[in-house]
C-alpha cells in the first residue's frame, strides 16, 4: 500500500472511531430529511422472507449473510422502525430496532458501500419490489453528510468538484487530446476535412466523455467520432463540462451530485445545443438522464440521450452502412445496470450489435435481469473492497465463459474496467470493446 | 359472554383499519418528491404489470427458484382470505353452505400447512433466521393460530369463543407488527410499478425491434 492510500486508510479509521454525538445526530437528520413517503413506504414493507438473497451477485458468490440484500436493508429499517415505528419505540428489541450509534456505523459502511453496488437486481426480485439499492443510496448519504465516504470514493468526488473531472485532466491536456484524436480521425477516414469539433455553438448535439477515455483509452473517442462523420452530425464536444459520470450518485451526496451533473447543463445551455448525448457510462446515464433533474428539481428544455440511442437510430434510418464480416468473432453483452434495469436502455443495443457483428450471443440472464459486473456503485474507487469486488464478479465471469464468445461489449466504460480485472483473475481470454468501437470497426465509409 | 366477544371482534376491526389509515397518512406525510425527469414510459403500465404479469412465477427469477415458498405464500393467503371469510360469516350470523365450509376448510386447511411449514423454515434455515426478528415469529404464529381455530370452528362450532380471541388478538397486532404488509404492499408495488413503468424497463417499452 502506497503512503497516500495508508495514510488515507488510517485517517478514515480515526473518523470513525472519533466520530462525535453531534455527527450521528446530523446523519440521522440528513437521513430523515432524505426520507420521502417512497422509502417509507418501503421500510414499512420487507417481509424479511429472505427471497431477494439469491438475486446479489455479492451474496451468490460468497454466501456471507451480511451480503443479503434484506440484511443491508435491516441495517437501515433498524434506524426508521426505532424512529417512526411504535413497536421500534415501545419495544425495539422485538423489531431489531436500533439508534444510529457509534458502534453501528463501521457495519454500515461495510454493508452499504462495501457490499452493494446499488445495481437493483434484488428489487425485480423481491417479492414486494422493495428499492432497496436507492434506500442504501439514502442511507450513504447520511453517511456523507459527517465525511464518512470511503477515501477512495471520496477523493475521486474532491477530484471531480475541484478539477472539473473525475481523472484531474487539465483543460490544456483535454484540448491537445482532441487535436490529436481529430488528426487520428482524419488518417482514419481519408479525409483532410474531417473534425471533432470543439465547443461549438449551436451543434445539434453535445457529447459528453468518460475522463478515463482521454486518460486511457482515447481510441474509444475516435470511434464515436468517425460514426458522427459517416452519420453527417452536427456535433461538438465541450472544452470545460464534459465529464460524464458522478460519483457523487455513488456516495449519495445530492448536492454533490447535483453540482457535478449541474456542469454539464451549464454546457448545454453556454453551447446552445439540442440534445445532450452521453457516452457509455451505466452510471453517467441513470445519474444525468434521470436523477439529476431531480437533483436540480429542475425540467431539461433539452433531451438527455445515450450515444447507444442515437448509433441505434442512425442505422434505423439508413444513416451508417455496417459491415457485420468486419467483426467476424462472436460477442457477447454486458448489460450495465444503470443503463439497462435503471435505465430503460435495453433493446437499442442488441439492435445495434446484431448489424455490427457476424455472431452475436446473450449471456444469461440478460437485459433487466442481467447480473452486476460488480464494479457499480463506486466500487471502482473503493480500494478498501478490491477482493470482495473482484469476489463478486465471479457470476459475471462465468456468465461470460459460458457464452463461449471472445469479445466482450459493454456500453459502459465502468463495467469495462471491471471486466479488464475479471479477464485477468478469471482468465477468461475475452477482448472487451465498447459498442461504438465495435460500430466503427463495421463502418463502411 | 359471545356476543361481548363478537362486539370484540368488530372493535378491535374498527382498530386496526383506523391505525393502518393513520400509518398511511404518517407514511404519506414523509413528502411526496416532485418528478422533474421526462417519462420514458407510462407508470400506469408499470403498476398494471406489477399487479399482472410481474406477480407470475415466472417472471421472477427468485420465485423460479424458490417455487415451494412461493407457492407456500400463495397458499397461505388463499387460506387467510377464506379464514377472514368464515370470521365475517360468524360474525354477520349468516350460515355457509355445505359446499362453502368445505371449500373454505380446504383453502384454511392448505393455507394453515403452508404457514406452518413457513414457520419452520424460518427457524431452520441460517439466513432467514439472521435477517428475522421476533416479530417475523410472533406474526406467523398469530396468524396459524388464527387459521387453525378458524379450520376448527368449522367442524367444531363450540369453539367460537377461541376463534373470536385469536382474531381480537390477530387484529391488534396487525397495525403494530408486520403483518401491516397486508397495506404497504399494495403501497409498495404501486411504487414499483410507477418506477420502472415510467422508466420503460417493465413492461419493456420496445423502440428497436431486435
Ligand atoms: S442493489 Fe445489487 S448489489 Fe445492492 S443489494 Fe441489491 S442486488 Fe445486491
Ligand atoms: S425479498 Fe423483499 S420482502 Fe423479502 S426479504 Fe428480500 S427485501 Fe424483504
Amino acid at each position: 500500500m502506497n503512503e497516500e492510500k495508508k495514510y488515507q486508510k488510517d485517517f478514515f479509521e480515526d473518523r470513525i472511531e472519533n466520530i462525535k454525538a453531534e455527527d450521528i445526530r446530523k446523519a440521522l437528520y440528513v437521513f430523515h430529511r432524505k426520507l420521502s413517503n417512497q422509502s417509507a413506504a418501503y421500510l414499512n414493507s420487507c417481509l424479511h422472507c429472505g427471497l431477494c438473497a439469491d438475486s446479489c451477485h455479492y451474496y451468490l458468490s460468497t454466501g456471507e449473510i451480511p451480503s443479503i440484500p434484506a440484511y443491508k436493508l435491516s441495517l437501515i429499517e433498524k434506524i426508521f422502525k426505532k424512529h417512526f415505528t411504535l413497536l421500534g419505540k415501545r419495544a425495539p428489541g422485538w423489531v431489531k430496532a436500533k439508534d444510529l450509534t457509534k458502534d453501528l456505523l463501521p457495519e454500515w459502511i461495510d454493508s452499504l458501500f462495501g457490499r452493494c453496488t446499488l445495481c437493483g437486481r434484488c428489487s425485480l426480485n423481491c417479492s414486494v419490489g422493495l428499492n432497496i439499492a436507492y434506500l442504501i443510496r439514502a442511507a450513504r448519504g447520511a453517511l456523507a453528510s459527517v465525511g464518512l465516504v470511503p477515501p477512495g470514493l471520496q477523493s475521486t468526488i474532491n477530484t471531480a468538484i475541484l478539477k472539473g473531472n473525475s481523472m484531474a485532466l487539465p483543460r490544456e491536456d483535454w484540448i491537445e487530446t482532441v487535436e490529436w484524436l481529430a488528426e487520428e480521425l482524419r488518417a482514419e477516414v481519408n479525409d483532410p476535412q474531417a473534425e471533432i469539433p470543439l465547443d461549438r455553438k449551436g451543434a445539434r448535439l453535445l457529447y459528453t466523455v468518460n475522463p478515463r477515455e482521454p486518460m486511457f483509452f482515447p481510441l474509444s473517442i475516435v470511434a464515436v467520432a468517425k460514426i458522427f462523420y459517416a452519420a453527417g452530425e452536427s456535433w461538438t464536444l465541450s472544452s470545460e463540462d464534459y465529464d460524464v459520470t458522478n460519483y457523487g450518485f455513488h456516495s449519495g451526496d445530492d448536492n454533490v451530485a447535483a453540482l457535478i451533473s449541474g456542469r454539464l447543463v451549464r454546457s448545454m445551455e453556454k453551447l446552445g445545443t439540442q440534445d445532450l448525448v452521453l457516452a457509455e457510462c451505466g452510471h453517467g446515464f441513470n445519474s444525468n438522464r434521470w436523477e439529476a433533474p431531480e437533483w436540480l428539481a429542475k425540467k431539461y428544455g433539452f433531451d438527455v440521450k445515450s450515444i447507444i440511442q442515437i448509433v441505434a437510430d442512425y442505422i434505423q434510418k439508413g444513416r451508417l452502412k455496417l459491415d457485420p464480416s468486419r467483426n467476424p468473432e462472436p460477442v457477447t453483452l454486458q448489460d450495465p445496470c444503470h443503463l439497462v434495469r435503471l435505465g430503460g436502455i435495453v433493446e437499442e443495443q442488441r439492435y445495434i450489435l446484431k448489424r455490427a457483428v457476424a455472431r452475436f450471443i446473450e449471456m444469461n440472464p440478460n437485459r433487466e435481469k442481467n447480473f452486476c459486473c460488480g464494479g457499480g456503485g463506486g466500487q471502482l474507487a473503493m480500494p478498501r473492497f478490491a477482493k470482495r469486488r473482484l469476489e463478486a464478479g465471479k457470476i459475471k465471469a462465468d456468465q461470460i465463459k459460458e457464452t463461449e464468445a471472445k469479445v466482450v461489449a459493454s456500453p459502459c466504460h465502468n463495467c469495462i474496467d471491471q471486466l479488464l480485472e475479471l479477464n485477468k483473475h478469471f482468465d477468461l481470454r475475452v477482448k472487451i470493446k465498447t459498442v461504438a468501437e465495435i460500430v466503427a470497426d463495421a463502418l463502411v465509409i | 359472554m359471545l356476543s361481548i366477544l363478537r362486539w370484540g371482534v368488530i372493535a378491535s376491526f374498527l382498530i386496526c383499519i383506523i391505525s393502518l389509515i393513520i400509518m398511511v397518512l404518517k407514511t404519506l406525510s414523509f413528502g411526496r418528491k416532485p418528478v422533474y425527469a421526462k417519462s420514458q414510459g407510462k407508470g400506469i403500465r408499470g403498476i398494471l404489470y406489477a399487479f399482472g404479469k410481474g406477480m407470475m412465477p415466472w417472471e421472477k427469477e427468485s420465485t423460479r427458484r424458490h417455487i415451494l415458498t412461493y407457492t407456500g405464500g400463495t397458499l397461505y393467503h388463499g387460506g387467510i382470505f377464506a379464514a377472514f371469510f368464515c370470521l365475517f360469516s360468524l360474525v354477520m350470523s349468516f350460515e355457509l353452505s355445505i359446499p362453502l365450509k368445505f371449500l373454505c376448510s380446504i383453502l384454511i386447511g392448505l393455507g394453515f400447512l403452508s404457514g406452518v411449514g413457513l414457520l419452520v423454515k424460518r427457524i431452520l434455515l441460517i439466513p432467514l433466521r439472521k435477517i428475522s426478528c421476533v416479530d417475523d415469529f410472533a406474526a406467523n404464529l398469530a396468524v396459524d393460530v388464527f387459521l387453525a381455530l378458524a379450520l376448527l370452528n368449522i367442524f367444531y362450532p363450540g369453539l367460537e369463543t377461541f376463534f373470536y380471541g385469536a382474531s381480537i388478538i390477530l387484529f391488534l397486532y396487525i397495525p403494530a407488527g408486520k403483518v401491516r404488509h397486508c397495506v404497504f404492499f399494495f403501497y409498495a408495488r404501486i411504487l414499483f410499478g410507477l418506477f420502472y413503468g415510467r422508466r420503460g424497463v417493465l413492461p419493456r417499452k420496445i423502440r428497436f425491434e431486435t
